[in-house]
């Protein structure tokens, strides 16, 4: 029983037809899951932080703790 | 190849109908928007003159398989005679060895075309006196 001829050439190019869109969507997909899961929340984080910042209230609380070299706390 | 995958990657299933004259040939062909594209067969004529060369040197049989072996496409039986018997020509029973070797590679994961392709080669191995790396032993580690 003889072999029937099979197909010998473009195989390469045949299989990055399949994969190649897939790898582009599955790369597309990876990069908006982490932008929308990582970037974006941790941005909102900042955000939301910062709306209600008051620094002269933070910087009051580090002057009182005596971090400070360049202005003492009240009480000295 | 990588005209191949810059044509396929850039335009997906929506340009199929566009590509498809290049698609047919897509071996080391360019998508020539001047002349002709070379037919599969004019391809193989000439590979087949290129080893039929009667006093081919070492040099050009390991530059025409390396070529060759660079291509999306794995030899047609004819091609590979030719150049078997250019390894005869040649007294290289090594090269005609790591030839049959190279063409089960090419074919990567369709286990069908090797087999295929000895059955095709059997006559001329045989008329040449070449072993096949199976039956050396040769082809597992």
């Amino acid at each position: 029983m003889s072999l029937q001829k099979p197909i010998m050439r473009g195989l390469l190019a045949k299989r990055l037809r399949f994969h190649l869109p897939i790898a582009f969507a599955l790369s597309l997909i990876a990069a908006a899951a982490f932008k929308y899961g990582v970037t974006e929340p941790r941005k909102q984080a900042y955000a939301d932080f910062y709306k209600q910042y008051d620094a002269m209230k933070e910087f009051n609380g580090m002057k009182e703790a005596g971090i400070f070299e360049s202005v003492r706390p009240s009480g000295e | 190849m990588f005209s191949a995958v810059v044509r396929l990657s850039a335009s997906g299933v929506r340009s199929l109908a566009r590509t498809r004259p290049c698609y047919t040939a897509p071996l080391a062909s360019r998508c020539y928007s001047h002349g002709k594209a070379e037919t599969d067969e004019e391809f193989d004529a000439r590979w087949i003159t290129y080893f039929n060369k009667p006093d081919i040197d070492a040099w050009e049989l390991k530059k025409g398989m390396n070529t060759l072996i660079g291509y999306d496409l794995v030899p047609e039986p004819k091609i590979l005679d030719s150049a078997l018997r250019a390894c005869r020509r040649l007294n290289d029973l090594a090269s005609a060895i790591r030839i049959l070797e190279a063409v089960k590679d090419k074919s990567g994961p369709h286990k069908g075309i090797y087999p295929y392709l000895i059955q095709e080669l059997n006559p001329t191995l045989k008329e040449l006196g070449i072993s096949t790396p199976e039956e050396l032993g040769m082809d597992h580690v």
